[in-house]
């Protein structure tokens, strides 16, 4: 009777399912219209958030890093070494030794970028037209590759040259300026700079595109600043910005360093209850799917006391008795599942190609494998009331009673 | 000496609820290798009781049931559950096969449980017996699609099939018509001839009773009489068994 593994329980539960259509066929739809809503539910608010994050930074610092005086903070006088183990300055409204903090930030290897940037305000004129415009000088590669000017560049070439800017594409529209086309930028005092349309770029958020970019020192000696005006940071991991900047914050005692976090409050608040919520949502889907499969199987239970008087007359022991209903819940949970997760693409794809959305959804094997376990664990373990009922049947009971 | 295969000794049975009912009372008996024996008794007097007790469905509240060698005492249904797979056939009065299979897979379901997928083998074992007993047409039939004698044919088949030790069978006939009773007891007794498969039979009909080779009756939860067919004569043992004083014959 030993030696080769008896698995005629799954045989059994099979059989039970498969006779039992109409019961099967409607639990296995219920469980895959949960999982269904809960995969489509959390891709599209993954999506959703996904999106909204790269929006605001995306291409944009993550970590600044600014002249102390811009907040009102008594300078400490005494000249600890910490700031890049040596301070030349104090970092009043400019920051004098840049050239340390980049060092210094470019050896962590949670930092992707770190680079130093000038910035000014000034006009442009062109004709008639005079608007005003927000002047940024970025040093070098790394520079452009935190506002992605590379990939963001509509025409022209993402370079630095001295004499050439690269435009934001609404001021480039506003002026009806083209690559190649010349324009007077001005700055506060009056000084004015002859400069050529390089290239132009669109970073998508309006704010941005109303930026001019041209090479650090152009802008420095532009607007006759003697050191950097910001050191801009991009990291690996967005969420672990604040925590990176408040550790730079303690070792760098003459800056002020904030994180997109800092500034951007109200956007992480709204996406922490958007995530609750849906986490809430995901709750009762799985909640209402375990009383759906254990309603469903009590009732096969009560149905099938017969058999299984009968199959243990014959020979089947309590656990396999009790066996019999786990493995149905566990077969329905896994046909639900994968009907679910067909269900789930499918309703993803027609979300995708039938509405005009600007963000995609976010499918991954979190968003994927979750509803599966969920639904999966909740059938076996619904299964159980079942199964409990069915090894307590002694056989006897139903021989008896006929 | 005889060969006795089941033997129990001060077998008491009470159903404990509301009241208790106490039903069978200090049984001592014997059932012999290879044998044929019936059992008897007004309605009501513990047939089924002793039956399923001696089938090791139900639990006795005392004494001892000697099933071929192994002691059987008072015990967890659920622990004789592989004993009674291997070792015990059924077939009651109602058939109790399950709607979800076909006759030929009902037939195979004590192996499944035995031992998983059944051999080759065992599936020509499975149709040989059916055609013995004239059902292999049915093979493909679901049990809703059977006559009652059909069923209790497919049933004649399931209790064969693990090649049981003991058969027990409870008014296997009782709910058929006269015709297909008779062919379902001939069968019986030519299973019993054939194979030596020893059979305990509980039946209201006396001329049934009368097929077998020792009779006990049951009254009142007390084996009354003792009866050895072949050695009374059946004249003789239909007499006893109208009579209504109690005899034992020691077997
Ligand atoms: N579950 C039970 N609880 C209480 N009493 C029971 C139970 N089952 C049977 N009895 C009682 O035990 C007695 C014997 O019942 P049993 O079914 O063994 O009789 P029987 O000889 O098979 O009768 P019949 O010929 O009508 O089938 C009866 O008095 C019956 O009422
Ligand atoms: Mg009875």
């Amino acid at each position: 009777m030993k030696g080769k593994k008896n698995r005629y329980e799954w045989m059994i539960a099979l059989r039970f399912l498969i006779k039992g259509k109409g019961q099967t066929l409607l639990i296995v739809l219920g469980i895959a219209v949960g999982v269904a809503v809960q995969f489509f539910l959390a891709s599209l608010i993954g999506g959703l958030q996904i999106s909204l994050i790269g929006n605001t930074v995306g291409s944009s610092p993550h970590i600044r890093i600014l002249p102390a005086d811009r907040i009102a903070k008594a300078l400490s006088s005494s000249k600890t070494p910490s700031d890049s183990g040596r301070v030349l300055y104090d970092e009043r409204t400019e920051i004098y030794s840049w050239q340390q903090y980049v060092h210094d930030l470019k050896k962590d290897p949670r930092i992707l970028h770190a680079a130093p940037a000038a910035n000014g305000s000034g006009f442009i004129e062109r004709g008639v037209s005079l608007i005003p415009v927000f002047v940024k000088g970025l040093s070098d590669a790394d520079g452009l590759a935190i506002y992605k000017i590379k990939d963001k560049i509509v025409a022209g070439i993402p370079e630095l040259v001295s004499d050439s800017a690269l435009l934001g594409k609404s001021i480039a529209d506003r002026l009806t300026l083209a690559i190649g086309d010349k324009f007077y930028l001005r700055n506060d005092r009056g000084d004015q700079v002859f400069l050529r349309v390089g290239g132009i770029f669109d970073l998508g958020a309006a704010a941005g595109n109303e930026l001019v970019v041209m090479s650090m020192d152009r802008v420095r000696s532009f607007f006759t600043i003697e050191g950097v005006s910001v050191i801009e940071v991009q990291v690996a991991d967005v969420f672990r910005a604040e925590k990176i900047a408040r550790e730079y914050g303690r070792r760098y005692e003459r800056v002020k360093i904030e994180s997109w976090q800092e500034k951007n409050r109200e956007l992480l608040t709204a996406l922490r209850s958007q995530s609750s919520s849906s986490i809430t949502i995901q709750f009762f889907v799985i909640i209402s799917i375990s009383l759906g499969i254990a309603s469903v199987l009590a009732i096969a239970a009560v149905q099938k006391q017969r058999q299984l008087g009968i199959l243990k007359a014959m020979g089947t022991t309590n656990r396999s008795a009790s066996k019999i209903f786990v493995i149905q819940g566990f077969l329905l949970g896994s046909a639900g599942s994968l009907l679910g997760m067909a269900f789930g693409l499918l309703l993803a794809y027609g979300f995708i190609s039938g509405t005009e959305v600007t963000f995609g959804l976010e499918i991954n094997a979190r968003t994927l494998l979750t509803p599966i376990i969920l639904a999966l664990l909740a059938s076996v373990i619904a299964s159980t009331i079942p199964a409990r009922r069915a090894a307590k049947l002694s056989p006897i009971e139903v021989i008896r009673n006929g | 000496m005889a060969d006795v295969i089941l033997k129990t000794s001060k077998l008491n049975k009470t159903y404990f609820g509301k009241v208790d009912t106490p039903v069978l009372f200090d049984l001592d008996l014997q059932i012999l290798r290879g044998s044929f024996t019936a059992l008897i008794g007004p309605s009501g007097s513990g047939k089924s009781t002793l039956l399923n007790c001696l089938g090791l469905l139900d639990p006795q509240t005392s004494g001892e049931i000697d099933f071929d060698g192994r002691l059987i005492s008072a015990q967890n249904v659920n622990d004789l559950a592989g004993f009674r797979n291997a070792h015990i056939g059924f077939i009651f009065q109602f058939h109790y096969l399950l709607p979800e299979y076909t006759a030929y897979e009902n037939i195979l379901l004590p192996c499944w449980i035995r031992g998983g997928r059944p051999a080759p083998e065992t599936g020509r074992e499975a149709l040989r017996i059916m055609e013995h007993i004239g059902i292999e047409k049915l093979k493909n039939k679901y049990i809703a699609e059977l006559s009652g004698g059909q069923q209790q044919r497919v049933s004649i088949a399931r209790a064969l099939i693990n090649r049981p030790k003991l058969i027990f069978a409870d008014e296997p006939t009782g709910n058929l018509d006269r015709e297909s009773g008779h062919a379902v007891l001939d069968l019986m007794a030519e299973l019993n001839r054939e194979n030596n498969v020893t059979m305990v039979m509980v039946t209201h009909d006396r001329d049934v009773a009368l097929r077998a080779d020792y009779i006990y009756e049951l009254v009142d939860g007390r084996i009354c009489k003792f009866l050895d067919v072949k050695k009374m004569g059946k004249t003789a043992t239909a007499a006893a068994i109208e009579s209504r004083t109690c005899l034992i014959e020691e077997p």
